[in-house]
């Protein structure tokens, strides 16, 4: 799971690294509290080790005596838990808490100044004790000075200070990772932008990632954008070679033609009617290559944004308009000006013309073609008051692309044209019965999903969702 | 009549010389753009069969220079491509009509007659009705000084309309002479036509008489 997802790997290791971190800071703070009451503790056992001092005196024997007790209550009281003793050679002195017990000899064998330490005391408690040697006067010998204190409060206390701060460490673990996941979130949102774009750049060839990354993502976005111009210029190479077949091929085709023309007048008719068949031919491969590498060419599933779909069609018409059957039609344009359909602005104007030329082809006089721009889908029909389509066989229309009582070169291919485009655009075609009377095509694209936004506009990826 | 085809390719050009000399031409043979342009410039012809791959000046750039300097020649095009971009722009530039090649000679000649039948077959050269103004020599209407393109038919019925002037012609009537039949389809498809030509020249060009037919207002 690490390996798939960033955010994940981002979350764990802020999880982890702010666990560790806080739980050294935890052991640490304890050490240093633990520390800090048993230093101002030992600094009261000392305060009262200086009184002793001050009131020790030898006497006859060399004996330690202590001329005034320390006032603390606990001293007098047995087992209280906060003892004295003094020592040395010839005897010792030790408060009434301790009653018949003594306090540990120190580990050290001298100890000119105040030393802190930790021991087992008698009563089986465990002791904080200070202890220093003195010489009460020149010459004599040394006492020792040891003042305990039983510790359990102090560990009590630290062991509650401890429950207290795991507590709170335990929330801030929770609202610092809560500040790392917002943190994730906020740097990662340029990839969803990203992919945003991308797929907008899928859609529109003629698009790029604008530059609104940052600056770590930015060579990402330019090798995208490098690869979409690698891209356009690779459909612009297969459109004009389609183009530059055609002119190589179609001339030399038309001048066979014409070579015919002139051996059939020179009378050499059999041996040219073959000729002749096989020019079709030829003519006929042709134009179904071309017509496929056109259909291939279309890898742009853009919208026809710009494109104003009856604009389109009336260029289409003033073509066709002209033309020796074009010039009986009347024509009758109803497409509502918002309508898109998702066929870039050339393929749809090779789509509705080969389907504008096969209405025509058939017509009496008339031939509507219409759109509407439903919630659910985009729609544009053609429809002819000819003869009509038997609604059997309108599946070999799309089949062979002809119509069925058709021969000669050239027709039809159109509809095969129609057919792969619609197809690759993601739409379907319908036949029937035209209200005008004869044949009706109907071309339906499902309404996208995704935003209709250009891609080059700029936005700023902070106040994007 | 005199026609000019230009084409480069030594094969396909004397071709088509042959086929409209037999159809009654007088034709006259050219290889480049720059020869083509002067040519159609200073000569008159009634056609030009115009390639669109030539060398020196390309076939569109001819036409739209010939288009610019007024000359309103009847003009067919031919191209290898065949896709209807090529064909919109041809016709955009100023074209009349378009053929693909590789093409049958039968049909080349019959739409250059169609060309120079649709041209010819139009008479006086200015008819004023009201604020519409036919140019039959280009083909064109004016609507209030202003020019409008119409459609072939488009540009007839308003012809047969501009003929009868004060006259109420029914769609039976206007029908036989745009076609020569007259049928029930017919009339709907009239009905079809002036609702299109409203659109481009205003409505209240083309009057409705209900019952009886159709009349160019203000005559």
């Amino acid at each position: 799971m690490i390996r798939d997802s960033l955010r994940v790997r981002l979350l764990g290791g802020a999880a982890v690294a702010i666990l560790v971190a806080l739980v050294l800071a935890g052991i640490g703070m304890a050490w240093l509290f633990q520390r800090h009451i048993e230093l101002r503790e030992a600094a009261s056992l000392i305060r009262d080790g200086k009184l002793l001092a001050g009131a020790l005196s030898l006497d006859a024997q060399e004996r330690p005596v202590i001329d005034s007790l320390p006032t603390e209550s606990r001293y007098a009281k047995a087992a209280s838990g906060l003892y004295w003793q003094v020592t040395n050679s010839a005897g010792s002195a030790h408060s009434d808490s301790l009653w018949d017990q003594s306090l540990p000899r120190p580990r050290a064998a001298d100890a000119l100044e105040w030393r802190v330490e930790h021991v087992r005391g008698p009563f089986r408690e465990s002791l904080l004790m200070v202890e220093r040697l003195i010489e009460p006067a020149q010459g004599s010998s040394f006492v020792l000075i040891q003042v305990a204190t039983s510790d359990s409060a102090l560990r009590a206390a630290g062991r509650e200070f401890n429950r207290e701060m795991a507590a709170s460490l335990c929330v801030l673990w929770f609202f610092l990772f809560a500040a790392a996941y917002l943190q994730v979130k906020l740097g990662l949102r340029p990839l969803a932008l990203v992919k945003q774009h991308l797929e907008q750049l899928r859609r529109n060839p003629a698009a790029r990632l604008p530059a609104v990354y940052p600056r770590e993502i930015a060579p990402l976005a330019d090798a995208i954008n490098a690869l979409a111009d690698a891209r356009e210029e690779d459909l612009q190479r297969a459109r004009k070679r389609a183009g530059d077949l055609a002119h190589s091929l179609k001339t030399p085709l038309a001048a066979l033609a014409a070579q015919t023309r002139r051996a059939r007048e020179a009378g050499a008719e059999n041996a040219l009617r073959g000729v002749d068949r096989a020019l079709g031919a030829i003519g006929a491969t042709l134009e179904t290559e071309l017509a496929r590498a056109r259909a291939a060419a279309v890898r742009s599933v853009g919208t026809s944004h710009g494109a104003d779909i009856g604009t389109l069609l009336e260029n289409i018409i003033s073509v066709v308009e002209r033309t020796e059957r074009g010039e009986r039609i009347v024509f009758e344009v109803d497409i509502p000006t918002e309508l898109r359909v998702p066929v870039a602005a050339e393929d749809l104007t090779e789509l509705l013309g080969a389907l504008v030329e096969n209405a025509v082809r058939y017509a009496h006089r008339r031939v509507r073609i219409s759109g509407a721009a439903q919630a659910s889908a985009s729609i544009l029909r053609v429809e002819d008051d000819g003869p009509g389509i038997d609604q059997n066989r309108s599946e070999a229309v799309i089949v062979r692309g002809a119509r069925l009582d058709e021969a000669g070169p050239g027709h039809g291919l159109g509809l095969a044209i129609v057919n792969d485009l619609v197809a690759i655009t993601g739409g379907t075609i319908a036949f029937g019965r035209a209200g005008l009377g004869g044949l009706e095509v109907c071309l339906r694209w499902p309404a996208s999903s995704e935003s209709e936004e250009p891609v080059s506009r700029p936005f700023h990826w902070l106040m994007r969702r | 009549m005199r026609a000019l085809v230009v084409e480069d390719d030594p094969d396909v050009g004397p071709d088509l010389v042959r086929a409209l000399t037999e159809a009654g031409f007088v034709v006259d043979l050219t290889g480049d753009g720059v020869d083509a342009w002067q040519k159609g410039g200073v000569e008159d012809y009634a056609l030009a069969v115009l390639d669109l791959g030539l060398p020196k000046l390309d076939g569109l750039s001819v036409l739209r220079r010939w288009r610019a300097e007024g000359r309103e020649l009847p003009v067919l095009i031919l191209s290898a491509r065949g896709d209807w971009t090529e064909k919109v722009e041809g016709i955009q530039a100023g074209a009349d009509d378009y053929l693909a090649k590789p093409f049958a000679m039968g049909e080349l000649v019959a739409r250059a007659r169609g060309l120079v039948r649709r041209r010819a077959g139009l008479s006086s050269p200015l008819l004023e009705v009201g604020r519409l103004i036919i140019d039959t020599a280009r083909m064109r209407v004016l609507v209030d000084q202003r020019p409008v393109r119409l459609s072939p038919l488009e540009y007839r019925f308003l012809d047969v309309l501009a003929h009868a002037p004060g006259r109420v012609l029914t769609a039976g009537d206007i029908a036989e002479q745009l076609h020569g039949t007259a049928d029930a389809a017919d009339a709907n498809a009239i009905e079809a036509l002036v609702l299109r030509l409203r659109r481009k020249i205003g409505s209240d060009i083309i009057e409705t008489r209900r019952g009886f037919g159709y009349t160019l207002g203000g005559s």
